[in-house]
């Protein structure tokens, strides 16, 4: 074990909407996955920064030709803007835990990123262009795995992360799964948020909004089954502060993505092997941002009855699973497989 | 390591190998066919074996035994079909290997295709279509095509696939490969370009002549850099038009495209069937068994392109193609005849226009 000291090893999770980092020196960070580039000259000046990373380029934005280049969780296909965007999140987060990504003499540098259980291969070997020269060794593993192996929950158990790209299923057996223990559903975070665009447009069609501020909106009250409190936010209706009661489509957003949430999650149930199938049933971990909806859980238990119950319990700390899963691979990987994975 | 369990280590393995596979550019293990095979399958696979060994017990027992020789009359008579002396080692009744051939039952034989070629369109060089947003028309065979083999493989289909990497091959070599594996069917997936960008949909081929110009143009497009003369082509023609592999392509076809349209509707209601059609394509006059080649959507359709984005569509597609494979295979009417009959029906309605 005392070589491994001599080498940082760090786990990220490459989110549509936030990634995060975990490293082996202790140090955890989130930003928000927007990557922004300044207009002209005169924003140039004013920002003193050739791009912005974050919440940073978020608040920013007017000033910015700004990137969200993880749509569905995957490197948008062809867009040369997007990849570079891509290469500089990654860049940021290895510099927020002390790696430079330009003097590459210091400490040797091991990563695991974590991408969609479907993800393309075009797209892993885009990620994987991406840290070429950032890191020493790279290994690209699927993000719900990263999560079953971070919290241990690798036999007879199913993972749903839900983030805001897509929205991963993955049956733990054992073994490393294939596509066929996998599903990647395209709703998730995203989706709510244009649902619930949608929705408080066609009711209050005089308020001003913009999807950054619906996200945050959901951010802070989302939810499914009955409201508890009402939903009521703050926007602009003809220049003047107005209060919006948005319970209702909040729930109706919210709720959108269950369908196909549940028929997935059955339907992946109904491919396990008969024996373990009520084991896996009782073993279901929701993890991701969108996890956090209030009432997902006990709605997913509640839809499992059809096949006998369930137990759908939810991750301690889902910002950081991804990313302490992908570190804990990186470090119980041995060094002889690590030095297969150059990046 | 001393720490990390048995299970944890053999996940590392596999997790290690898979991501070399990636970076070598060959197909993960998780994924190639024979490996992980389900409980179900390895049993299916004993007893086939069995049933193989006690059939060939059967056979030799009868090249054996010898029999009563018969005017050539008595082979049509419908006269008892097992021979006294074969009778008397008990065996059960069952008809004769030997016995005059008569009309078989497909659906008897669930699996009479064996063997499925699958050709993802393109690769390397030869990039395709592609959008505006640059995505090519070559990635999303190339996924569509293993999605399928998967799904083929689980249904105890032996795959064999042109390619599985971004890589060239040669139009003359995907059907020289089938040709020589002696294949059963052969499946090419590929993603239309229609010059009017609204329309959109799904259009299967076979082998054939047309006179369509735009399918003319069409298949000159994808035959370029085939290799194959003037004078080769019309040897491949003439050999091929009047055989009964076009006949059984057509099926195929037909099928394929029922399944395709019946589920890929389900998930975008304005999708068309651009129907079953003729053309000259290089792989399906190559290749010695029924081949069709599928349009399985149009990436110059922007809803299409913007769905085949997304895995689940892509998924949606592989699960469609596997279906009329898997009816066409046991003559099954899994894709129901309204589904065929309404595929035709809009094509109809589209031409009509």
């Amino acid at each position: 074990m005392s070589e491994k000291k001599e080498v940082l090893h760090v786990g990220i999770d490459l989110g549509t909407s936030r990634s995060s980092i975990s490293a082996s020196n202790g140090q955890r960070h989130v930003i928000e996955s927007y990557v922004g580039w300044p207009l002209d000259m005169v924003a140039k000046r004013v920002l003193k920064k050739p791009v912005l990373i974050g919440r940073e380029a978020l608040e920013n934005r007017s000033m910015l030709d700004l990137h969200r280049p993880l749509e569905e969780g995957l490197i948008k296909d062809g867009s040369e803007k997007d990849e570079a965007a891509v290469r500089e999140l990654l860049r940021h987060l290895l510099g927020l835990v002390g790696v430079d990504p330009d003097n590459r003499n210091g400490m040797p540098v091991r990563a695991v990123v974590g991408v969609p259980a479907e993800a393309l291969r075009v797209n892993k070997q885009q990620v994987r262009k991406a840290l070429q020269n950032a890191v020493d060794n790279l290994l690209i593993v699927s993000e719900p795995f990263a999560v079953a192996y971070g919290i241990e929950a690798l036999l007879h158990t199913m993972i749903i992360d839900s983030g805001a790209g897509t929205t991963d299923f993955c049956v733990m057996n054992g073994r490393l799964p294939t596509e066929e223990d996998q599903r990647t559903l395209p709703q998730a975070g995203d989706f709510i948020d244009e649902a619930l665009m949608r929705l408080i447009r066609g009711r209050y069609p005089e308020a001003k909004f913009s999807i950054h501020m619906v996200r945050e909106w959901k951010e802070a009250g989302s939810f499914v089954g009955p409201p508890k409190n009402p939903v009521v936010v703050t926007a602009p209706v003809n220049g003047k502060p107005t209060q919006l009661d948005i319970s209702q489509e909040m729930r109706q957003a919210c709720e959108s993505i269950l369908p196909p949430m549940v028929e997935s999650m059955l339907d992946l149930l109904s491919r396990v092997q008969p024996e373990f199938q009520e084991k896996v049933r009782n073993n279901i971990v929701l993890s991701g941002g969108t996890g956090l909806i209030r009432g997902l859980g006990p709605r997913l238990e509640a839809e499992l009855q059809v096949v006998g119950g369930g137990k759908v319990r939810v991750v301690k700390d889902p910002i950081f699973v991804g990313s302490d899963g992908g570190l804990a691979i990186a470090i119980d990987a041995p060094d002889s497989d690590w030095e297969r994975l150059s990046a | 390591m001393a720490n990390v369990d048995r299970v944890k280590r053999q996940l590392l393995r596999d997790l290690v190998q898979e991501n070399v596979d990636l970076v070598e550019g060959r197909l993960p293990r998780t994924l190639r066919k024979g490996r992980y095979w389900p409980l179900a399958v390895r049993l299916l696979a004993v007893a086939v074996l069995s049933v193989a060994l006690l059939g060939s017990s059967r056979l030799i027992a009868l090249w054996l035994i010898p029999q009563q020789t018969e005017p050539p009359h008595a082979a049509t008579a419908r006269s008892p079909r097992v021979p006294a002396k074969v009778a008397a080692v008990s065996l059960p009744e069952t008809p004769l290997l030997t016995s005059a051939p008569q009309p078989v039952d497909a659906a008897v034989f669930p699996l009479a295709v064996h063997t499925v070629v699958i050709d993802a369109g393109h690769g390397g060089g030869s990039t395709g279509t592609r959008t505006p947003q640059g995505t090519l028309e070559k990635d999303l065979t190339l996924d569509i095509a293993q999605r399928l083999q998967r799904l083929l493989v689980q249904q105890s289909f032996q795959v064999v696939m042109t390619r599985d990497a971004d890589r060239d091959v040669s139009l003359k070599e995907r059907g020289a490969l089938a040709n020589r594996i002696g294949a059963d069917i052969f499946v090419s997936i590929h993603l239309n370009w229609i010059e009017n960008r609204r329309s959109g949909g799904l259009e299967t081929y076979y082998m054939g002549p047309t006179d369509d110009p735009y399918l003319t143009r069409l298949a000159a497009s994808e035959n370029r850099e085939s290799g194959y003369s003037l004078a080769d082509m019309r040897r491949l023609l003439d050999r091929i038009y009047a055989g009964v592999r076009q006949e059984k392509s057509r099926k195929l076809a037909e099928t394929v495209q029922g399944a395709l349209f019946q589920s890929l509707g389900k998930l975008s209601p304005e999708i068309q069937s651009r129907g079953v059609k003729t053309a000259p394509f290089i792989v399906l006059l190559t290749t010695d068994m029924p081949a069709i080649l599928a349009e399985v959507s149009s990436l110059s359709n922007e809803e299409e392109a913007r769905l085949l984005t997304k895995p689940l569509y892509r998924q949606y597609i592989a699960e469609a193609l596997a279906k009329g494979i898997r009816a066409y295979a046991g003559g099954a009417e899994e894709t129901t005849p309204e589904a065929v009959a309404a595929a035709r029906n809009t094509a109809a309605r589209k031409e009509s226009r």
